[in-house]
């Protein structure tokens, strides 16, 4: 079949993974700060917090852009994710807090101690938190058991389409509300914040976040890495037929229900990954990043960048995240438009995203010039999808 | 019996103060340590004002139809006005007498004298300064004089000095008033214990005051202190009092006070009252008598015990029925909400199968319409009347074109190019929802805005100690209208025939005629009309802001999907068991847990059923 | 009873949607290795009784069995489709986004499992069966070809491939030659015959030139219930069947 990676997306792939992995650390690592060249540690954890979207995308992109499953949740996964990692970094501020005390600030604020006598105010479902190896497992599983628990249950009576994507988004929007009480032990809507160690390291130093900028991208590589080897095989094509004729695909034998509940998981794994990473760089997290809005976000990213294809959704998490910053500093009143012009614009008018873009234009070429026109083939019905 | 003067002096109470609104209720009239209608008080002739009494009460009376008490209240009436002048003068130096007291025995004392001075305004208001620090002493060489302050200052906050003796001003040797400013001064003492005192005392002017709502707080108040002493006084009041509500006060109340009696018969005879009256105010102090009674047999004996038991069982048996009307119906009024906010969805999501995230944004857009409009009227005819209050019958059919027309520049502008990409429709309209929001964020600013209600949608009917919200009544009556209007035009039209067609199979409906592109547009914006005018509605419910769409657009979508697509009796029956399922579990689980609990049952609804309640089965082969 | 020779058999099968009896009391008996055509008019629950033997839907009441008396309407579709009941069904449905090897390649015979799928190699013997199935179908110069690109034809041709490439017992064939020019209906019959034998198969068809073509026993359905059954002369000299798709005479 195909190979793994077409020469030119190798070259491609190569020659960012080296900026991004070798070239941007180095000039953050071994330039002085007044330097031209210099990346201060300020925008190394801003490129990494791009970093994690485009991991998000993905994951997105595995489920809307290959299967066909529109998500409305996956914010749920990578915040589910956050707040694992976010729990332990919480424990590690130990008496470093604002109250001093052995638990956390928002657990004394909230008195915890009256509610959780017999631990001194931690709620017991924290205390395996305090070990970094249990933290970084729940990071994987908390998100994939909930993907796969809510996954079950939808595939199982063959719920699809948009029907899917509203119930993910319930799914969501409760989750969301249960995050904002306060007896949810997870910090109401301040979330989980202040956090100064991780791995016996400083947040906030340089090199911790520069390990942490480079830890992104190396997951970033690698998410894309898996991504391209499971749709190059076999289950990739089955993945592709589900978007394109669940039907058929059933009725060839195969337990659709398995493979989508599978690649969901997956997704949700994936976003829990990007979450816990996101989440030491940013500093902060809490329950409005898994409000449904988010998710829709993360689809956009999607479609702008290009869905059914891999190189897509990074470029476009990327961009938008980078114009995301720029407008909301620069003209933060007009960002919604802008944010939902592109929704509109972009689903409308580019349904194959910037990816696209070329595609489209040689469509118009081919469409408009007089030489071709007798070659005017059919076009697919469904986006294509290069492999 | 009740003692004749008291009679009288409740009597001159009721009218004077009903002439001199503002001075009877100190607390609130109070500002920077004046009295805002001292001088009013003070000018008018307390005789007058007791003739004017006479003849009111005379009035009241005869309405009443009691013939023989009113022989008898107006043969009383005569004696006040020969004795009140003379009483007002003594109550006023009482009152001075009081403040000027070391004694702290007697100042009580002396205070519930004044039991009987609640016909003078001014003694009542001295009375409640006192006890908030109002009232002040002047010393000169040895002798001391309570005063209070005038509510008319001069340029440098200054105000002349009111004697309470006698209620006329303080004036210097030349006879000029004298001028004090408040920081200057300090504040006749009061003990806790005095001012609970004074305060009793307000409390039994209260049940005097003109204002029905305020004199029934102060009946169940006082009920509840179970004071034998007042008995004489709900007594009195009772022979006068008009207004329903607070007579029904009044009995509850003396009941209550009864209930506390050493007498055994009046104590049973007051239960079993109590118990026929239903009276949920007293379920507490049953209880506790209940409590009492069996820890104490002997001093209350069997029977009490027997009564008070019996009765508790019948005010809670009571009170449950009563809350299980008040669930139905607030259970009622949410499904009347959803369904409200629903329908449009039902409309252009269930028949047409797409996927408008913008329609919270379209409810949002007749909510400000119903702003707009309100402020037009406003600016027509005042901020009350007929002519604003009519605001909201034109708010409803503005709602509904402004909201149709923005429906139809979706339809046409975005909606229409992805009707085979269900997924990328519900992108582009989120798009859409954002742009929509900033807009009106834009235009009317991020916080709320404020939609008053009109008169007629204000307030609450009360039955059986039920209230019913008058605007939750016309949202679940608004709700029948309109589902019952959708099904007329879907059922009974031309265009509902050209609908139902379409939807169910476009090609053919194309293929005999059907102008399907034009019937698309025109069942978007009739889905987006009833959404707008869901909007006006909820206006008069919840706040109106910028972020009021994204508040319904979840449950808007949980209803349709879980009434199954394409289904109008789907769509209601899922309003009211989701409406109804929310409000009995609110109680046990709070709000936010409640309405998390009805998300997850629905996910597991559909589990058993993934069509939805109702299914419209269709022959076609991708179903 | 000889029932055990039957490869399938429906007994007092019905199913209502809405009130509208789609199959009202149908018993229909195959044998293994036959070829069986059904006709009937528009709206006969031709293509129902396929839903209800795949899986699609389940029937109200009635049993529906393959060969060793499994019960069917307790499967689901996979489940149905992994016995050896292959369907084409009326629309073709092939994967437009994939090729035709590959779309092929998913249908051929072999595991279904997941973990099976997570590898891209296609085996030597894959790839001869593929070109096998290919030849017989008339697409193999074709196999590089995105399926969407196909014509209507070529599409249904794919789909009986993708059949084949099964290797089911059963084949169930809806309107196979929809679409298809002369010459490509008498090759997909010419097919069919020569699959017989080795698989039961049953054909939904209008086309009575092509019934003729390929029919030993045909089946017609009216309203959901079997009305006879016979040779094509037979069933062509029927009075009922003549009356229901003509209409000549009212019926009593």
């Amino acid at each position: 079949m195909t190979p793994l990676l077409p020469k030119r997306e190798l070259i491609l792939v190569s020659i960012a993974a080296f900026i991004g992995l070798v070239v941007l650390p180095c000039l953050n690592a071994f330039t002085p700060a007044n330097s031209a060249l210099h990346v201060s540690s300020f925008t190394l954890s801003v490129y990494g917090k791009y970093l994690c979207y485009a991991v998000l995308a993905l994951g997105v992109n595995l489920l809307w852009g290959y299967t066909g499953l529109l998500s409305l949740g996956q914010c749920l996964f990578f915040t589910l994710g956050g707040y694992a990692l976010g729990m332990h970094l919480m424990l590690l501020i130990g008496k470093l807090g604002q109250y001093h005390a052995d638990i956390p600030d928002f657990m004394v604020f909230l008195e915890f101690p009256k509610r959780f006598p017999e631990t001194g105010g931690l709620p017991p479902h924290w205390i395996p938190f305090k070990s970094f190896w249990f933290a970084a497992a729940a990071v994987v599983w908390v998100p994939g058991v909930v993907a796969f628990v809510f996954g079950w249950l939808a595939f199982r009576s063959r719920i699809k389409g948009v029907y899917f994507s509203i119930l993910s988004q319930a799914l969501t929007y409760a989750a969301t509300l249960m995050f904002f009480r306060n007896d949810f032990t997870f910090g109401g809507n301040n979330g989980l914040t202040d956090f100064k160690f991780i791995l016996g390291h400083d947040v906030n130093q340089a090199g911790t976040k520069r390990t942490l900028y480079i830890a992104s991208g190396v997951l970033l590589l690698l998410v894309y890495l898996l991504c391209r080897w499971l749709t190059s095989t076999k289950f990739g094509l089955i993945q592709r037929a589900i978007r394109d004729s669940e039907n058929r695909v059933l009725f060839s034998g195969y337990a659709t229900a398995d493979f989508k509940l599978f690649v969901f998981v997956l997704s949700a794994v994936i976003a829990g990954l990007g979450g816990a990473l996101y989440v030491p760089q940013v500093g902060i997290i809490n329950p409005s990043e898994m409000a449904p809005d988010k998710s829709l976000e993360a689809v956009v990213w999607c479609a702008v960048g290009g869905r059914g294809n891999l190189l897509g959704p990074i470029l476009g998490a990327v961009s938008i995240n980078a114009l995301k910053s720029y407008a909301t500093h620069a003209f933060a009143e007009q960002w919604p438009y802008i944010l939902g012009g592109l929704f509109v614009i972009v689903t409308v008018f580019m349904p194959k995203g910037l990816i696209g873009i070329p595609e489209q234009l040689r469509e118009l070429k081919r469409r408009f010039g007089p030489k071709h026109e007798d070659k005017l083939a059919p076009r697919p019905v469904a986006p294509t999808t290069d492999v | 019996m009740p003692l004749p003067n008291r009679s009288t002096n409740y009597a001159t109470s009721a009218a004077q103060s009903g002439h001199l609104r503002p001075a009877t209720s100190p607390s609130s009239s109070r500002q920077g340590g004046r009295y805002t209608s001292l001088t009013q008080i003070l000018d008018c002739p307390s005789s007058s004002a007791t003739f004017e009494c006479a003849v009111i009460f005379q009035a009241e009376i005869l309405n009443r139809k009691f013939p023989l008490r009113g022989i008898l209240a107006t043969f009383l009436l005569l004696l006040t006005l020969l004795t009140a002048t003379a009483a007002t003068q003594t109550h006023r130096a009482t009152l001075s007498e009081a403040i000027l007291s070391d004694d702290a025995t007697k100042q009580i004392e002396l205070v519930n004298q004044l039991i009987e001075a609640g016909g003078d305004a001014f003694v009542v208001q001295a009375l409640g300064a006192w006890r908030q620090g109002g009232v002040f002493l002047h010393e000169t060489n040895e002798t001391r004089t309570p005063f209070l302050l005038d509510a008319q200052t001069d340029g440098e906050g200054r105000a002349k000095g009111i004697r309470v003796a006698d209620g006329a001003p303080l004036t210097d040797s030349s006879g000029k008033p004298l001028l004090f400013a408040a920081t200057d001064l300090t504040a006749a003492d009061t003990s806790s214990k005095l001012r609970k005192a004074i305060k009793t005392v307000l409390d039994l002017f209260a049940i005097a005051n003109p204002d029905p709502k305020m004199r029934r707080d102060a009946v169940v108040k006082l009920g509840q202190d179970q004071n034998q002493e007042y008995l004489q006084h709900f007594e009195v009041r009772l022979k006068t009092e008009t207004n329903v509500d607070v007579l029904k006060g009044l009995y509850e109340a003396m009941e209550l006070t009864r209930i506390a009696s050493d007498d055994a018969s009046v104590r049973l005879a007051a239960i079993q009252k109590l118990s026929d009256l239903r009276s949920i105010s007293s379920l507490n102090f049953l209880q506790e008598l209940e409590k009492n009674a069996r820890a104490d047999t002997g001093k209350y004996g069997e029977e009490t015990l027997k009564a008070a038991h019996s009765a508790v069982i019948q005010i809670q048996d009571y009170m449950k029925l009563g809350n299980l009307f008040g669930t139905a119906f607030r259970g009622l009024s949410l499904a009347a909400v959803l369904l409200v906010a629903a329908l449009g969805l039902a409309i252009t999501f269930g028949l047409m199968g797409v996927i408008n995230m913008a329609h919270g944004e379209i409810i949002m857009v007749g909510a400000y319409m119903a702003y707009v409009t309100q402020n037009f009227f406003k600016s027509w005819f005042g901020a009350s009347g007929i002519g604003f209050d009519s605001y909201f019958i034109a708010a409803l059919v503005v709602s509904f074109f402004v909201a149709s027309g923005v429906g139809l520049i979706l339809e046409r502008g975005v909606i229409r190019f992805l009707y085979k990409r269900p997924l990328e429709s519900l992108l582009a309209t989120w798009g859409v929802s954002l742009l929509l929001q900033q807009l009106f964020r834009h235009i009317f600013g991020a916080a709320n805005v404020q939609v008053s209600s009109p008169s007629w949608l204000s307030g609450s009917l009360v039955v059986s100690d039920v209230l019913f919200a008058y605007n939750r009544i016309f949202v679940i009556g608004f709700a029948v209208l309109i589902v019952f209007g959708t099904y007329l035009l879907l059922t009974r039209t031309s265009l509902g025939l050209q609908i139902r067609a379409v939807m169910q199979n476009r090609a053919m409906a194309s293929c005999v005629g059907v102008r399907t592109d034009r019937v698309n547009m025109l069942t978007f914006a009739f889905g987006s009309g009833l959404a707008g005018m869901a909007g006006a509605c909820l206006s008069q419910i919840g706040n109106v802001g910028p972020s009021l769409g994204q508040n319904y657009i979840v449950d808007c979508f949980m209803i349709v999907v879980l009434g199954g697509v394409g289904n109008l009796v789907g769509t209601v029956s899922a309003s009211i068991g989701v409406g109804v399922t929310d409000q009995i579990l609110q109680p046990w689980l709070g709000a936010v847990m409640g309405k998390i609990t009805v998300l997850a049952a629905i996910i597991l609804f559909l589990q058993w059923r993934p069509a939805g309640l109702f299914v419209t089965r269709s022959r076609s082969l991708e179903g | 009873m000889t029932r055990k020779q039957f490869i399938l058999s429906l007994e007092g099968v019905s199913k209502t949607f809405d009130g509208f009896k789609a199959i009202n009391d149908l018993s229909l008996y195959v044998e293994e290795g036959e070829l069986r055509v059904i006709i009937g008019p528009n709206g006969a629950g031709k293509s129902t009784m396929l839903d209800l033997i795949t899986g699609r839907t389940r029937p109200d009441s009635g049993t529906i069995e393959f060969a060793d008396k499994t019960d069917l309407t307790a499967l689901n579709e996979y489940q149905i489709n992994r016995l050896g009941i292959g369907r084409k069904f009326q629309t073709p449905s092939v994967y437009v986004d994939h090729t035709v090897f590959e779309n092929i390649w998913l249908s051929l015979e072999g595991s279904r499992s997941l973990w099976s799928c997570l590898s891209s190699r296609v085996t030597p013997s894959q790839r001869e069966r593929i070109g096998q199935v290919l030849k017989q179908v008339n697409l193999a110069g074709k196999a590089t070809a995105k399926a969407g690109m196909l014509s209507h034809g070529q599409k249904q041709w794919l789909e009986i491939g993708m059949l084949l490439a099964q290797n089911p017992k059963v084949l169930l064939v809806d309107e196979p030659a929809a679409g298809m020019t002369d010459e490509e209906t008498i090759r997909t019959g010419d097919l069919l015959m020569s699959l017989a034998g080795k698989h039961t198969i049953i054909v939904i068809e209008h086309d009575m030139v092509f019934v003729r073509q390929i029919a030993r026993t045909v089946t017609v359905l009216h309203q959901g219930s079997l009305l006879c059954e016979g040779t094509v002369d037979e069933v062509q000299a029927d009075e009922r069947v003549i009356e229901v798709y003509l209409g000549r005479k009212k019926k009593t």
